[in-house]
């Protein structure tokens, strides 16, 4: 059985004492808090919230170790960094007028049955842009995996070794917030996937981003403009067909509904989950069993609770 | 005549209650779409509205509304707009210069206070009031030893919240900086902006000169001061990120004067300059008319003007419509971007005050430092 609880930004009021509380584990807590980056491990707040023991996995800090010793491995990843983020600049080149395209059709007036089906073939295209993206991004990864496998480095195994022994001793893994690419990188980089697929994890703001299948990067009120979402990555699967949006009450435009309409739309059939401060989604078996303070964007940009089913 | 006064007038003069009643069941000045009207009550011989609006009539009299002590003016007024004034009473051959009693909205500079009129639509924008969910930054002190003064001189420092030694951060040079503090809410504005992420956590030096009149015109000692005392200080105190993008210097008015010049003197140290209603003065034919304080700021800001050059990578430029340096600054932008630096100038339905300063921080602190926002989701 899988588990996974979801939660919101843990500030102002924690709830993931709530969510601990509620897991029936056996083993220690371990933590990641690479999305903090340098400020990792600094977990004393966190450990008063939890309220018992829990152990920072430390995967920036030994990644790091790890990059400076081995310059090979430093370019090499260098060298991914350097093509994702050029790769985004492209995808973004065809997403803005695409979006801009689809927005203009959201809002125009026209004979229904003319505009309804340019509608769906403007949102099948920004679709498709993302489906393409994501295959482009999956090949870069792909390449660095294939190259990395062939070096042969002691210490970066030895890292990688640690932290599985301690992620299969643990009875549960919690997953902090922060910088979204940083902590995917790591988790990926020391191969833990298929680990946290296994244990109940609790994961909040950028770490449940992290576990869905896709992160979608989102921010409708940021100034200088910047605001239309886009997908940065491949997430590590471990939560499917949701698309998790924390901070939602301060990042999403709520007065706006075609904008929302196409972004539900855009994602569907994922359902987009709010997770603002005092969320919860608990997923058994990818089944929503618990939903507290958690809205779904619908097709036509309301938000409604999402429900336990 | 404005409605709301056209209406206590309906039925003739009204009794002192009535207009009593009046004053307490409205918000003055009386705001509509693209006019406003002002209210003073009282005895007095005259009444003028002081606006501290440039290029207008400063000085407009009010009518006294016949049979009661009301005097009223009504003018127009573009929506969002924001300006600031007293009323003049003329009582007995005496002048005095007076707050509206009935607006509790003032804004406080370090000559005292005035009343703020809003226009139809204006906000105090919400970054700028306290947030008890932002976790909150703190001021330190630093004493740095100035040979350029030849004196000590004290400098305010904020560090941002989780402030931490083993990390680096950027730098914001900030001239008149207390004053930043008390009449423009920065480190209100300033936390804010950190925990929502729309700037990076960053050390901000608060510097304020004990005779800005004389330093800040142009003075060598001072840009001296900021690019070979100051800085060098902070980055021996402070964990900074070592690199002039990560480095910005920012002022208003004669502050802003003194941010470019020292720029000019320095001109690889700051990535990022953010200047508020620069007091840019120039002549390009003839004297300038603006006094002998403006001497040394008129030889520099020619002598730029002349020979310009790139100082910095980007710069924000903003100034208010309604404040006399608005030809000065519009006519910096096209001189600054010729030089290949970014350019990002702003003009604000404002005048030359610390609210209008405020309310742009948000803007130029975003453009010149973009924070993590993209990215992080805590």
């Amino acid at each position: 059985m899988s588990l996974q609880i979801l939660l919101g930004p843990q500030r102002p009021a924690p709830n993931l004492r709530q969510a601990v509380d509620s897991v029936d584990f056996d083993g220690p807590i371990v933590v990641i808090t690479a999305g903090w980056r340098d400020s990792e491990g600094e977990i004393e707040e966190l450990r008063e919230d939890v309220g018992r023991p829990v152990e920072d996995l430390s995967l920036y800090q030994r990644a790091e170790e790890v990059f400076a010793s081995e310059p090979d491995l430093r370019a090499l990843k260098r060298e991914r960094q350097d093509r994702l983020r050029e790769l985004q600049g492209l995808y973004r080149i065809r997403l803005l007028p695409t979006l801009a395209a689809a927005r203009r059709l959201m809002r125009a007036k026209a004979d229904p049955d003319l505009l309804l089906l340019e509608q769906r073939a403007a949102i099948s295209q920004i679709r498709a842009l993302d489906r393409h993206h994501l295959r482009r991004i999956m090949a870069i990864h792909r390449d660095f995996d294939l190259r990395r496998s062939a070096m042969n480095i002691p210490l970066a195994m030895a890292q990688r070794e640690e932290v599985h022994c301690m992620v299969k001793g643990a009875g549960l893994v919690l997953i902090a917030g922060g910088h979204v690419a940083v902590l995917l990188n790591r988790i990926r980089l020391f191969g833990l996937a298929g680990l946290l697929a296994q244990k109940p994890v609790i994961a909040w703001s950028a770490g449940a981003m992290a576990l869905s299948e896709r992160i979608v990067l989102f921010h409708q009120k940021a100034p200088q403009g910047k605001n239309d979402a886009e997908v940065l990555d491949v997430g590590l699967g471990v939560v499917r067909q949701r698309v998790l949006l924390p901070h939602a009450r301060t990042r999403i435009d709520w007065g706006n509904r075609e904008r929302l309409a196409l972004f539900s739309r855009r994602f569907a059939p994922a359902s987009c989950c709010t997770l603002d401060n005092g969320a919860m989604i608990t997923l058994q078996d990818a089944r929503v069993v618990l939903s507290a303070r958690s809205f779904v964007l619908t097709r036509t940009g309301q938000k409604k609770a999402l429900v336990s089913r | 005549m404005n409605p709301q006064i056209e209406k206590l007038f309906r039925d003739g003069v009204p009794l002192a209650g009535a207009v009593d009643d009046f004053i307490s069941t409205h918000r003055f000045p009386l705001v509509q779409p693209g006019q406003v009207t002002f209210v003073y009550r009282g005895q007095a011989d005259e009444v003028h509205l002081r606006r501290w609006i440039s290029g207008f009539n400063t000085s407009l009299p009010m009518q006294r509304l016949e049979g009661t002590d009301l005097w009223a003016l009504t003018m127009e007024l573009p929506g969002k707009s924001r300006f600031e004034y007293k009323f003049e009473v003329v009582r007995g051959g005496g002048r005095d210069l007076v707050l509206d009693e009935f607006n509790e909205v003032q804004a406080h500079d370090p000559f005292g206070a005035n009343s703020v009129c809003q226009g139809y639509g204006y906000k105090r924008p919400r970054w700028t009031l306290h947030d008890p969910e932002a976790r909150t930054g703190s001021l330190t002190s630093l004493q740095v030893d100035s040979k350029a003064f030849d004196d000590r001189r004290e400098v305010q420092v904020y560090l941002p919240a989780r402030f931490r030694r083993s990390r680096s951060y950027p730098l914001l040079v900030v001239h008149d900086g207390p004053d930043y503090l008390r009449y423009a809410d920065l480190k209100t504005v300033l936390d804010n902006l950190i925990h929502r992420l729309e700037i990076p956590a960053m050390i901000v030096a608060l510097t304020q000169s004990p005779d800005r009149l004389v330093e800040y015109t142009g003075d060598p000692r001072h840009a001296r001061f900021i690019g070979e005392e100051l800085v060098p200080a902070l980055s021996e105190k402070l964990p900074l990120v070592d690199n002039n993008n990560a480095r910005g210097l920012m002022g208003a008015s004669l502050g802003g004067v003194a941010s470019l010049h020292a720029a000019s003197k320095y001109p690889d140290l700051f990535g990022q300059l953010l200047l508020q209603s620069g007091s840019f003065a120039f002549s390009d034919l003839g004297q300038h008319q603006k006094g002998p304080v403006f001497d040394p700021v008129v030889r520099f800001v020619n002598e730029y003007r002349k020979k310009p050059f790139a100082l910095a990578e980007k710069i924000y430029v903003s100034c208010g419509i309604y404040e006399s340096l608005i030809y000065e600054n519009r006519s910096m932008v096209p001189l600054l971007q010729a030089q290949g630096m970014q350019v990002n100038f702003e003009e604000a339905r404002d005048a030359h005050n610390w609210e209008n300063w405020r309310d742009r921080l948000r803007n130029g602190l975003t453009w010149l430092f973009p924070g993590p926002l993209w990215m992080v989701y805590e």
